[in-house]
């Protein structure tokens, strides 16, 4: 379900694709895209036969309209193959406000009223995180494909047996909520850059997540606070790192094409000594393999740069902030042969290589189709659990028209050959190897203390 | 830009019996009756259809794995491409009957975002979801070596989007054990031929109105029970 990985390294973008006045559209086809220069034979062109490349649609229910769960719905409201028919929240107020981001949707405090719902198809389950288990246990079980958001869940036995569930249900789709890995801008890095080995050998990798928030919500009445501030009790948080790192960490996962094999953390209460018993200020150290070390910097006291990933090689360095890249080289690494054609941008004494999407020196208007391209990295995720849950939906309902309900021999080798169709997004294997790394980093610093990661852990 | 692809079009191969005779025997498609029959059925794994076409910027293929279908067969008829020659075939005559039906929402394409949903509205699959073939002619190619599938020239009648069109083309038909039989074939359509309207973005791309449709079918004989 992944993007095809490097077929073509990075030395065969040259001068004349960068001069072309490349739009995102041609990097595209430089990726192995299709090629979107006009058909250059003289006479008529014929007229278009009007067909609609807008995917299927597939009704969505959303459970959980927190903050998150919000932005889903504006995400889904402006997509027109994501109808939402039902919205759901236990807090009167949330679901408010979530109608009036999707009113058509019907309004539940009850997410198993929503899950008898026949014409609901697709389930996203934004709560906090510890419950998500009941909810996508009882959504599976009901016919319904799941985006289940990250982490799995607040303990590695939720997020287990979500995993579990996720396997058996051959018939339905499960996706997990690391909306990065459908993000074709981070494929491009991976393919074009990392897996050619732009930069050299890795030798260490670091992250930062910086807010100034306390992460703390007020409420009417004492019992809503507790439930509202779920992030900031130790027994159902799974901290800085497991909430906001966990998409970082399965980010560098991905980047390095390891897990960690051990951890240790350091976590502290320095900005916000309100009562809570979750550290505000973390540091994690990730061991990888090759003894590349992976260090992680989370607070809530401070906003100096946010989010910064940066993944540090012998020939170049590739820095994240959000949805900007760069690649810094070193001096004395060979020549991919089209630097002086990218554009750069200057940071203190660095000079970096621009990996955006549309890396060239000329500057073009934005067009209709590079701006189909500057979406967030969650539309790609709920455009492809769109698209993939209808693709495993149709595919098992075609195989029983064909076959016969009882059939299931053949089943899953039927539904194998429909994975490449898929569009790109974390499973619920990403998903839990992602959740277990952020779990036990978020163990590891709340303790205080080194905590090696057991393959078994991992098991599915 | 996407790539719009377009059509499924089904080969259902009918493996006849064939008389022991030698080169160029004619089978008819005769009506098999019901005692006389042996079934072979569809076989959930190990089937594929391929449709490949052209455009002015890119070829593209689509691809499915659900075929449904049967063939009958007289019970006296033994394929086994194993062998040199059709055994059980009596007079040159073979009585068979086969009837192939593929959905058409069952072929995709992996490459090109957007290239399924616009195949789904040229093949007027809302409409019409399901392309069927009919087998009426299948004519044995001499020179069958022992081991090598059977050749066979077949025609029949396919209809897509509602549309029927009498069409020929080669098939190959292999014993892949003792139940189980693989019928190959592939044959050169026209799109327009169907009624069907080769997808255009203007100034972008137009679907060529030629493809060619190919595939394996898998199918495995029922036990004892006639139809």
């Amino acid at each position: 379900m992944n993007l095809p990985e490097a077929e073509k390294p990075l030395d065969d973008l040259n001068r004349r694709d960068f001069l072309r006045g490349a739009s995102f559209g041609s990097l595209m086809v430089m990726m192995g895209g299709i090629p979107l220069h006009a058909q250059e034979k003289p006479g008529a062109a014929p007229a278009d036969t009007g067909f609609d490349a807008t995917g299927l649609p597939l009704n969505c229910a959303v459970i959980g309209c927190g903050v998150w769960g919000r932005e889903i719905l504006h995400t889904l409201a402006v997509m027109p193959n994501a109808p939402v028919v039902a919205i759901c929240d236990t807090y009167a107020g949330f679901l408010r406000r979530a109608s009036e981001i999707t009113p058509k949707a019907a309004q539940f405090k009850d997410y198993r009223q929503v899950l008898e719902l026949k014409e609901v198809q697709g389930v996203i389950v934004a709560t906090p995180s510890h419950q998500h288990r009941e909810i996508v246990e009882a959504a599976l079980k009901a016919g319904k494909h799941v985006y289940c958001e990250a982490p799995l869940a607040a303990s590695i036995e939720d997020a287990r047996a979500i995993a579990q569930a996720a396997k058996a249900a051959v018939k339905l789709n499960f996706q997990a909520g690391l909306q990065a890995r459908s993000d074709p801008w981070r494929h491009y890095i991976v393919s074009k850059f990392l897996r050619v080995g732009a930069v050299g050998k890795n030798l260490s990798a670091r992250s930062q997540w910086h807010a100034r928030d306390s992460w703390r919500r007020t409420a009417q009445n004492p019992e809503r606070e507790k439930e509202l501030n779920w992030r900031l009790r130790r027994d159902v948080s799974p901290g800085i790192i497991g909430e906001a790192g966990v998409h970082q960490l399965d980010v560098m996962n991905w980047f390095l094409n390891e897990r960690p094999t051990a951890v240790t953390g350091f976590g502290n209460i320095l900005a916000w000594s309100d009562g809570r018993d979750v550290p505000d200020t973390v540091q994690a150290v990730l061991e990888y393999p090759d003894q590349v070390n992976y260090l992680y910097d989370g607070t809530l006291g401070s906003s100096f740069e946010a989010e910064c990933d940066t993944l540090f090689g012998t020939y170049a360095t590739v820095m994240m902030r959000g949805t900007k890249g760069w690649l810094f080289k070193e001096s004395d690494s060979p020549l991919l042969g089209w630097e002086i054609y990218a554009s750069k941008e200057q940071f203190h004494t660095e000079t970096g290589i621009v990996l955006s999407m549309n890396a060239t020196k000329s500057v073009k208007p934005k067009s209709a189709e590079d701006a189909a391209y500057s979406e967030s990295p969650l539309h790609f995720a709920l455009a492809a659990f769109l698209k993939n849950s209808n693709i495993v939906g149709t595919g098992a309902k075609n195989f029983s028209d064909t076959y016969g309900a009882d059939t299931s021999d053949g089943l899953p080798e039927y539904m194998a050959t429909l994975a490449k169709d898929r569009a790109a997004a974390a499973g619920f294997e990403e998903g839990f190897e992602a959740t277990v790394c952020a779990l036990k980093a978020n163990e590891a610093i709340v303790q205080g203390g080194k905590i090696v990661l057991k393959k078994e852990w991992f098991e599915i | 830009m996407s790539i719009i692809p377009f059509s499924g079009v089904l080969k259902a191969v009918k493996a006849r019996r064939l008389r022991l005779a030698g080169a160029g025997l004619m089978l008819v498609a005769a009506s098999l009756s019901a005692e006389d029959a042996v079934r072979y059925k569809s076989f959930p794994i190990g089937n594929k259809v391929v449709i490949a076409g052209t455009s002015t910027i890119h070829d593209w293929t689509m691809e499915g794995a659900l075929i449904n279908g049967f063939f009958d067969i007289p019970a006296a008829v033994e394929i086994d491409s194993a062998k040199a020659a059709l055994a059980g075939s009596v007079d040159g005559e073979v009585k068979a009957q086969a009837d192939v039906v593929i959905r058409v929402n069952t072929i995709h394409n992996a490459e090109f975002e957007g290239m399924s949903e616009v195949y789904l509205q040229a093949m007027k699959a809302a409409d019409y979801p399901e392309i069927s073939f009919h087998l009426s002619e299948l004519k044995l190619k001499p020179g069958h070596a022992a081991g090598a599938p059977f050749e066979f020239d077949a025609k029949g009648n396919l209809v897509v989007a509602g549309v029927t069109n009498a069409i020929a083309m080669p098939v190959r038909i292999e014993t892949v054990d003792k139940a189980k039989l693989k019928i190959s074939g592939s044959v050169p359509l026209k799109m327009t031929s169907f009624g069907l309207k080769p997808p255009v973005k203007a100034g972008i791309f137009a679907a060529g109105d030629d493809i060619k449709i190919s595939f394996d079918w898998v199918v495995k004989l029922l036990p004892a029970k006639k139809p």
